[in-house]
């Protein structure tokens, strides 16, 4: 076992882990605030918010992220178009009450869909495959998925009777594991060249697993609540950390232009955001069925 | 980047920071007249690393370079032409039946060395090659194994946090990389759709340029201009490497110091070298040399040493110093493609294929070779095509064609052969010291692996989907010069780069091999380094390094 090698040049990295988890914390405990002052007391209706409002921030981070990607992509191919606008169209859906919600809502569900295979397709034509290398750099296989989820929040929402909390529980934590994979992958990319990149990749799998239980167990659903506000949390810790991965690239944010593209996503760590606030929107009807 | 050529940087107790615009670092600097324990000679793959290996053993280390220490982040242009300067462009004479160009392609001069503006490709030796006579019936033996390099290697990898792919096709099993492969651009794909076309290993190639960021150095952007020096720090050259580390250690990095002979004592010791800094000779005391300024500076220092005791040069009774010097073979193959290519984008060389050094079926020579894609710069493009005869419209005509182009380079082995060998010239460069004379002729054997290695490039690339292919011939690293081996009647030093005939006397560089391999030598170079330094702090525990 060779001896461990001197670093040549360090980066201060308590201080910026400590910095970046107040800065988050001091976020996250406000919008917390915030949303408990509002809780309706009915958990249907709990569990109606909470899906609305995961789908709204799915929906947004699609729109970012799918919009900034497919910028970099040069909208070779014109579809590229489709998921951020459909992206755009489900995130007013989530603000206003309108009929063709659950069209746009569909929609996204299906595009989502549509979308996976089409970055499948995209990385199976290319010298190499489904190799490492194609899952690292070409189209992301798991990306459009989250478009899927917002459409499906989205009509969760709209259809209380269908989609019953212990019925979208499982659904969430899968949506959990998915990100979580998806972050590991592209942190493993990044060999992990910062500690607190294995943050996504614990959390939330533990997290997923609490949610998917307490669909059939009340106590699960009790265990359940801080770890889904960790994994929030983790969604809005997630661009602060990302910001000081750009400034870490050459030029840093003086070089934003090239450097938001090039340096780790600002929109995507909010995935794990939604999908925690839709799920902590499902606990109380699930603490309650015991 | 003026002031670096007229002016050391390195002084007075401080250095440049290479990580921080205008910053400096704090250096140990130590007196003429102190005797070190080290004073090593090039601070490039070999020295620069075996220069912090030693600091950080705690020896008193002073490492020499004739060139300037550059701030990468500052100095280093994207102009092709600004940036000659990182290149030994010295006087130096090149005969044979097939001279080999000296200058960009070879060798680098400033602190780091040739790392400074090398292109990365940073892979191991097939393990068989260090047993070459024995296992593959050609070449020559190494005195170590594969196994016992194989942790320096390691070592080499992480401390230059290699990007490579998560399973490379070739050679034993080995540790992950320590930082993931880089995405290949399209040049790249190109190898890799014919390679997959007709049947055979492809991979992404490992580089030391960062995929991820590393403390204050930056990933790679992808502009590719790292043979003109890497301005953002993502190349893991020497520079931003082991010279800091051998900085923090307490070395003292010397630059713009020309080392022109090494002192002999009466005994037949080595006591110290003399070197040219601002224009006066100087002397620095040391216990021991060690030499590390390539394959071609290191025979010539060891042969502009002689004196009374030595009087064919240190090192050379048995004739040895300056013989079987290598290169690599570097044919090239372009073509055009209907799609744009864009092969200057990213590091030139991203992707490449070690089949033919890996599989010995059907070859009518002995020996193996690499390729990979490459991806030349503008001017660097214009000249290639110039040396094909174009000029005037039909050369304009041709170069309207750089964005459809994708290329194959070769890494041949050549075989170590006597003849070919540097010599001293009679004539002197600016500091009174006589020039070298490089000999080389390619070998039977040699010529038939170009031409093997040409057709797989044909096929491969013509696989790829290019068309109207045609042909270029270089050379890239070189190798060999005082190889390293068991025996003091036919090797200059032993296994730990010690020269058999003067005891505190030591090489450590691309001139120890003993045959060249078909892949980059630089790893290799860093492992040997690695394993040198730890070898020498084990013997300076046991006692055994003044014997
Ligand atoms: C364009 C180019 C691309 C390359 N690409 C690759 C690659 O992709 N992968 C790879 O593995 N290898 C590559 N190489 C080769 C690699 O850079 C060299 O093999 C390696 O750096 C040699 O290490 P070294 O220590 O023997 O010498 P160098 O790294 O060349 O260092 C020698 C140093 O010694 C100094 N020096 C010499 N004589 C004296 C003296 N008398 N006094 C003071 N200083 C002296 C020189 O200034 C120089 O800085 C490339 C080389 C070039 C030129
Ligand atoms: S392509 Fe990468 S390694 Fe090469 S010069 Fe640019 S940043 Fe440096």
């Amino acid at each position: 076992m060779p001896k461990p090698v001197p670093e040549p040049s360090r980066r201060p990295l308590i201080a910026v882990g400590l910095g970046g988890i107040a800065a988050a914390g001091l976020i996250g405990a406000a919008a917390w605030k915030l949303w408990r002052r509002a809780e309706p007391a009915d958990p249907g209706k709990a569990a109606e918010r909470g899906l609305r409002a995961g789908a709204a921030i799915l929906s947004l981070a699609v729109l970012l992220d799918s919009g900034i990607e497919h910028y970099r992509g040069e909208f070779k191919n014109p579809a590229m178009f489709v998921a951020p606008t459909l992206a755009l169209a489900t995130l007013g859906m989530t603000a206003v009450e309108d009929e063709a919600a659950p069209y746009v809502f569909s929609a996204a569900l299906a595009v989502g869909a549509a979308g996976v295979g089409f970055h499948s397709y995209n990385i199976g034509k290319r010298a190499g495959g489904f190799d490492m290398l194609n899952l690292f750099y070409a189209a992301p296989l798991g990306a459009p998925a989250a478009l899927s989820l917002a459409g499906l929040f989205g009509l969760a929402a709209e259809h209380p009777g269908i989609a019953a909390p212990a019925r979208i529980a499982p659904v969430a934590a899968l949506a959990l594991l998915g990100t979580a994979a998806e972050a590991g992958l592209l942190h493993f990319r990044g060999a992990f060249q910062n500690p607190f990149m294995f943050a996504p990749v614990t959390l939330p799998p533990l997290a997923a697993a609490v949610t998917a239980a307490s669909s059939v167990s009340p106590e699960a659903a009790q265990v359940a609540r801080p770890l889904l506000l960790g994994t929030a949390l983790l969604g809005i810790a997630g661009p602060i950390f990302h910001s000081y991965g750009i400034h870490r690239n050459m030029g840093g944010w003086h070089n934003w232009s090239q450097m938001i593209l090039q340096g780790p996503p600002l929109p995507a760590p909010p995935a794990f955001l939604g999908i925690a606030l839709a799920a902590l929107g499902l606990l109380p009807a699930l603490e309650r069925r015991g | 980047m003026f002031d670096a050529i007229d002016q050391p940087r390195a002084q007075d107790g401080r250095a440049p920071d290479v990580f921080r615009p205008g910053a400096w670092v704090q250096m140990r600097c130590y007196d003429d007249s102190e005797q070190v324990d080290f004073a090593i000679v090039g601070t490039g793959a070999g020295g620069g690393t075996l220069a912090a290996k030693l600091a950080e053993a705690g020896f008193s280390v002073v490492a020499f370079d004739a060139g300037p220490f550059w701030r990468p982040l500052e100095d280093f242009a994207s102009d092709e032409a600004a940036q000659g300067d990182l290149y030994w462009t010295d006087e130096r004479i090149s005969g044979g039946a097939d001279p080999i160009q000296l200058g960009s392609n070879n060798s680098g001069r400033g602190v780091g060395g040739s790392t400074v503006h090398y292109t990365m490709i940073a892979l191991r030796w097939r393990p068989d090659w260090f047993k070459s006579r024995s296992k593959l019936g050609y070449g020559r033996d190494w005195p170590l194994s594969f196994e016992e390099l194989e942790p320096y290697y390691e070592e080499a990898e992480e401390s230059l946090k290699i990007s490579g792919p998560v399973r490379y096709p070739w050679g034993k099993r080995r540790k992950r990389y320590p930082y993931r492969e880089h995405p290949v651009n399209a040049s790249g794909l190109v190898l890799a759709r014919g390679c997959e076309r007709i049947g055979i290993d492809w991979s992404p190639l490992p580089l030391a340029t960062l995929s991820a960021p590393r403390g204050m150095a930056h990933p790679c952007v992808y502009r590719g201009f790292c043979k003109y020096g890497c301005s953002t720090n993502a190349k893991q050259s020497v520079l931003v490497t082991f010279v800091p580390r051998a900085i923090a250690a307490g070395a003292e990095i010397r630059d713009l110091a020309m080392v022109g002979r090494i002192e002999m004592g009466k005994d037949g010791r080595a006591t110290g070298v003399s070197y040219n800094r601002r224009g006066k000779w100087r002397q620095q005391k040391a216990r021991h040399v060690v030499v590390a300024g390539y394959a071609i500076e290191t025979p010539r220092l060891l042969l502009n040493s002689a004196c009374p005791e030595f009087p064919d040069g240190l090192a050379n009774d048995n004739g040895l110093v300056g013989t079987h010097l290598m290169t690599h073979s570097g044919p090239g193959v372009w073509g055009v493609l209907d799609e744009e290519i864009r092969s200057y984008k990213a590091p030139p060389c991203m992707a490449g294929t070690e089949h033919w050094n890996y599989s010995d079926e059907g070859k009518d020579f002995h020996g193996g070779y690499a390729f990979m894609s490459q991806g030349p710069l503008p001017t660097d493009w214009a000249q290639t095509l110039a040396a094909r005869g174009l000029w005037g419209a039909a050369l304009r005509q041709e170069m309207t064609r750089y964005n459809h182009t994708a290329g194959l380079v070769l890494v041949g082995e050549t075989e170590p052969q006597a003849h070919n060998r540097v010599e001293l010239a009679d004539e002197k460069d600016q500091y009174g010291l006589r020039i070298p004379r490089v000999t080389f002729s390619y070998s039977e054997n040699d010529r038939r692996l170009i031409e093997h290695g040409r057709k797989s490039m044909h096929q491969v690339l013509a696989a790829g989907g290019a068309h109207q292919l045609w042909d270029t011939h270089d050379t890239s690293h070189l190798m060999g010069g005082c190889r390293m081996g068991d025996d003091p009647k036919d090797s200059v030093v032993d296994a730990d780069g010690r020269t058999w005939a003067i005891p505190n006397l030591w090489v450590c560089d691309g001139s120890l091999f003993p045959n060249s391999g078909g892949v980059n030598p630089s790893l290799t170079i860093q492992a040997l380094a690695c394993r040198i330094g730890d070898r020498i702090a084990e013997m300076a525990k046991r006692g055994e390094l003044d014997r």
